[in-house]
């Protein structure tokens, strides 16, 4: 029985080729689709689920409002909470804090050196979670100033080896904030194994944060003060609901003894999030969860999906459509004796066996394409034959055959063997319907996926290309590490001696993105405006080319450019001052005004261009930006190269340019441009591949009336047009539905950006005739070429 | 007794008109039988045979088979008696294009628990007994019309039905080949299989014991 079902379906494929292929290219794109996602989400959904104990794992947030009214969630805490907790509240096991500490060290062994990240930790860190140790416990390691945990990684690349480091030496050098807060020797008392494990958590090195503890004026030792993560452990059985609540009302009391009452509106509210959770559900607004990453987990799954969803509609449409063909095969079965059951088997058979030849060929197409799919979603996925991925694989198959051939095996299985002997196979108006609808589902999809690619390219373009006040163009920049650090003065003086360089500047944080905020300043009756600023030196504002309004910049020709301040336009206009050069302001203590820069974007455009300051302060600064010359930039880097490897033998010279920071921002952005425009290929491909299908049946089907109506006079061209109609008309209809579904969901992306392009009509045209003239040109090659058939090869064929 | 039908009627609604195709059909049939039913184009010989081989049904009256009473068995045990007791023979043959005449032959046997040693020895029998194992490996359309109709008969035997059915079974064969089948019905009958089979031919007709004679969806006196 299976042999003959097999050989059936073997000698029919090769009888029609192209229907065998429409599937088989559509299904297996469909299938290679949700095997990537499907890969892309496992991995996502495996981010930080590692941990022993993961369901007794917390980190503490907290809920603040701002002067502003708005609930901000803040991730940091004091540290005075840790030993409070430990003390309080014995259904903590473990809490550890976790501070950024370096993202730029250097970390050497007599002879070799590193660039490496680190983490200060506390030292119950590795009781908390399970990041494998080798050869240690999580109650020997960070125990002591003294103490350091490295990672493999690093331990490979300084010693050659992983184990036997216990008690090795290491010396962690600078960092580029200036003050090399941790700089010295430690002893190893861990080595970490980070390998084939995905966390959130990521380092290279953990100090113990008793360092900062030592080292921090304990004036700063405060319930308001912030600047540690915690994480907590809770014992077994803990109700973490119930838990929180009194550890918020614990931490409000501490705080209403600091605040004065006035301000009580301000503490805010302490509450916990599963640890596992924060990956994925990273995103607050106003206070409550707004998903986070985990909207792209869905969004990609929901495409996913309707993708492999539009190849199931070709093949219940082609099998459909060609029923007439199997008609006889069906009625002979059944006057042979086959039941209803066993012609159900056979079709349902067949559509799972071509998914599963489908599943071969998807593997191969994730195979090719792993590399370029893990180029744009920036992870490092394998195709690994582990158990979970094959049965997920299987799983998708069958349920991808089951639901492509029921309905072709239900529908055929229940004709009447007399009326299919006759081969007479009216179609009904709702099998006709249905196949129309399943088209219109297509092209709708279709058209919505090129409706976004429009949109989210245009947008991504005007971010890039938007005027941001100041010119990222030909801008290197690099951290101001190592011996820079002290001699940053002769460093720079020395690089814009160079050739091609044209000015160069040092300045704290991000061009594009920097965040200090700080230096309300205060206005009777209302709230007091906060600042975002910068610390920068000489030479900032004329090396980023961003324009003064009013007054002058930075300069070596007056003194005591420190008591100065620099606002932009925003700040001027929202501090409601008049001809304000030259006045005195208390912004971080009183300052005069010397300039006024426009306004220009220092951060994403999902933001605003708030009020900001720059204040000169080169001693905090920690990067070097470089204006180049356009044209000359390969000689000019290797230039600058050589001058820091004057200054820093031995380090490598890692820079980067301000376009490519600035792009940075917004990769989401770009992965998402990247991924749809990918899945809207797809989509139309797969639909075509379908009404391509489609119409070679309703030529074949309409041969004879072709034949009829050529004998009878009517033109080629009249014939082709009235058999191209037949695919024109859903498409249309796609159209309409298309294209106010698109605006809203393009509208809603846009809706997050504080700058974004506006809508325009020509969008919806233009993806609206890419689908129509994609959708004539598939069936135009077939209709075409019936049309102009000689009518006397149409007959006789039948 | 094979088979009995007692007043059969059977219509078709065209707008609130109603067409007889069938009207107060009353036949009975021993096992051994030979018949042949007769009948101007149109008169409904082929949906009679149809009725008689549960292929179709009929609105009034009762038809047994081997004392059942089809209009009211369910479908799957109407099948079940089908496979076990009915071979049928077209005039169009109706032969898988996509199988050949090995596998044509077997398909019946695939729907009824043989082992596979078991059908191709049935298989192998029928091919000697039809003279054809030369063509076991062709696809109908490498055959003619005779050939194929006797692979259509081999695939009706193969799983040694009580009666075979027969529409025209000539209809599409010259008068050599279609005298070949003939002889090949009479054969089959003398072994015992019943045969009801329709003809426009009358000596065809003659192979039977007895005809049955419809005009209009009615039967007349002989
Ligand atoms: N499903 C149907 N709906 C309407 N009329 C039908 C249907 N099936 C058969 N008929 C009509 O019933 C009548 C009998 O048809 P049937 O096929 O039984 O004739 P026949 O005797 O076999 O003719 P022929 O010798 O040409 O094969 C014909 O007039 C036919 O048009
Ligand atoms: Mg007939």
């Amino acid at each position: 029985m299976l042999k003959h079902n097999l050989l059936l379906f073997l000698r029919n494929i090769r009888k029609h080729k192209s229907t065998f292929l429409v599937n088989l290219v559509g299904l297996s794109t469909g299938l290679a689709c949700v095997l990537l996602i499907y890969l892309w989400v496992n991995d996502e959904l495996s981010v930080d689920k590692f941990h022993a104990n993961d369901h007794r794992l917390y980190q503490v947030l907290r809920n603040v409002p701002d002067s502003s009214g708005d609930i901000n969630t803040n991730e940091s805490n004091s540290d005075l909470l840790i030993p409070a907790m430990m003390a309080e509240f014995p259904e903590v096991e473990y809490a550890a804090p976790l501070m950024d500490d370096s993202s730029n060290a250097i970390i050497s062994t007599g002879d070799k050196t590193i660039k490496g990240s680190g983490k200060l930790a506390g030292k119950d860190f590795f009781n908390i979670f399970s990041f494998p140790l080798i050869e240690a416990n999580g109650d020997q390691v960070l125990r002591g100033e003294n103490s350091i945990v490295i990672s493999k990684k690093i331990a490979l690349a300084l010693f050659d080896r992983s184990e036997n480091l216990i008690g090795e030496t290491v010396n962690i050098y600078d960092n580029t904030d200036g003050e090399a807060l941790y700089a010295g020797d430690y002893s190893i008392s861990g080595v970490v194994d980070t390998e084939g494990i995905s966390s959130s958590l990521e380092f290279d090195f953990l100090l113990t944060n008793e360092l900062f503890l030592a080292k921090r004026d304990p004036y700063d030792a405060k319930w308001n003060s912030n600047g540690v993560n915690v994480y907590l452990k809770l014992k077994e059985g803990t109700d973490a609901t119930e838990f929180q609540s009194r550890l918020n009302k614990f931490y409000r009391a501490q705080l209403e003894v600091v605040f004065s009452k006035k301000y009580h509106h301000y503490i805010g509210n302490m509450f916990l999030q599963p640890f596992s959770e924060r990956y994925l559900y990273n995103k607050f607004e106003n206070g409550v969860q707004a998903g986070g990453r985990i909207d792209y987990v869905i969004l990609f799954s929901v495409v996913a999906l309707i993708i492999l969803l539009i190849a199931c509609i070709n093949f219940i449409n082609l099998s459909t459509a060609q029923a007439s063909r199997r008609l006889k095969e069906v009625g002979i079965k059944k006057v042979i004796g086959a039941s209803r059951r066993n012609l159900i088997l056979q079709y349902i058979g067949e559509s799972v066996f071509l998914t599963i030849i489908s599943l071969v060929v998807a593997f191969v197409i994730v195979l090719l394409l792993l590399p370029q799919f893990n180029l744009i979603t920036a992870k490092e996925i394998n195709l690994r034959p582990d158990p979970e991925l094959i049965s997920a694989a299987l799983i998708i198959t069958l349920l991808t055959g089951l639901i492509s051939g029921s309905y072709p095996a239900f529908f055929l299985s229940g004709l009447k063997p007399v009326e299919t002997l006759k081969s007479k196979l009216k179609t009904s108006f709702g099998e006709f319907f249905t196949r129309r609808g399943l088209v219109v589902f297509q092209f709708s999809v279709s058209i919505i996926f090129i409706i976004s690619v429009i949109v989210i390219s245009k947008q991504i373009n005007f971010l890039q290309s938007k005027n941001l006040g100041y010119n990222k163009d030909h801008v290197v920049t690099f951290l101001k590490e190592g011996k820079l650090v002290e001699n940053s003065e002769t460093f720079l003086k020395e690089l814009k001696r160079s050739p091609g360089v044209l000015n160069a500047t040092q300045l704290e944080g991000n061009i594009s993105s920097f965040d200090n905020s700080g230096g309300g300043y205060k206005r009777k009756d209302r709230p007091s405006i906060q600042f975002t600023f910068a610390r920068v030196d000489y030479d900032y504002v004329e090396t980023l080319g961003i324009e003064l309004k009013e007054g002058r910049s930075f300069s070596r020709d007056f003194g005591d450019e420190g008591s100065k301040i620099i606002l932009n336009e925003t700040a001027i206009k929202t501090m409601e001052l008049e001809d304000p050069i030259g006045k005195i302001v208390n912004i971080r203590g009183q300052r005069e005004i010397i300039g006024i820069v426009k306004d220009f974007h220092y951060q994403s455009l999902y933001e605003k261009i708030e009020p900001m300051f720059l204040l000169y302060l080169p001693e905090d600064a920690n990067r070097i930006a470089v204006k180049i010359q356009a044209g000359r930039e390969k000689e000019t880097l290797a230039g600058l190269e050589k001058l820091y490897h004057k200054f820093n033998p031995g380090l490598p010279f890692e820079f980067e340019f301000l376009d490519d920071e600035y792009q940075a921002l917004y990769t989401s952005e770009q992965r998402v441009a990247d991924l749809s425009g990918y899945f809207a290929f797809l989509a139309i491909l797969i639909s075509c591949l379908g009404l391509f299908g489609l119409a070679v049946f309703a030529v074949e089907r309409r041969k004879k009336e072709i034949g009829i109506r050529k004998a009878l006079g009517q033109g080629s061209t009249q014939i082709g047009v009235l058999l191209s109609g037949e695919f024109t008309k859903p498409v249309l209809i796609s159209i309409l539905i298309a294209v106010p579904l698109g605006y809203l969901l393009t509208q809603n992306w846009l809706s997050g950006f504080a700058y974004k392009i506006n809508i325009e009509l020509w969008y919806f045209v233009l993806a609206s005739v890419v689908a129509l003239v994609v959708a004539l040109f598939t069936v135009g090659t077939q209709t075409i070429r019936a049309a102009y058939r000689k009518p006397v090869d149409a007959l006789r064929e039948e | 007794m094979l088979l009995e039908l007692n007043n059969i009627f059977k219509w078709v609604n065209s707008g609130n008109r109603r067409i007889f195709l069938l009207k107060d059909i009353n036949i009975q049939v021993e096992e051994g039988e030979f018949i042949s039913i007769m009948g101007p184009s149109g008169s409904g010989k082929t949906t009679l045979l149809n009725v008689i081989g549960m292929l179709d049904n009929f609105d009034e009256g009762e038809y047994n088979f081997l004392e059942e009473p089809i209009q009211s068995l369910k479908e799957k045990h109407r099948i079940n008696l089908y496979k076990k007791y009915i071979g049928f023979v077209f005039q169009a043959y109706h032969l898988m294009d996509e199988l050949t005449v090995y596998e044509n032959i077997e398909m019946p046997l695939l729907f009824k628990k043989y082992s596979s040693s078991e059908r191709k020895a049935l298989v192998g029998d029928m091919l000697d007994r039809f003279n054809i194992v030369g063509k076991k490996d062709l696809f109908p359309t490498q055959l003619s019309g005779g050939q194929q109709q006797l692979v259509g008969i081999a695939r009706a035997l193969i799983s040694s039905p009580k009666l075979i059915l027969a529409d025209e079974p000539t209809g599409n064969l010259n008068s050599k080949q279609g005298e070949e089948i003939m002889e090949l019905f009479k054969q089959l009958n003398e072994e015992g299989v019943t045969i009801i089979q329709v003809t426009h031919s009358e000596k065809n007709a003659a192979y039977g014991s007895r005809t049955i004679n419809l005009l209009d969806g009615r039967m007349i006196k002989d």
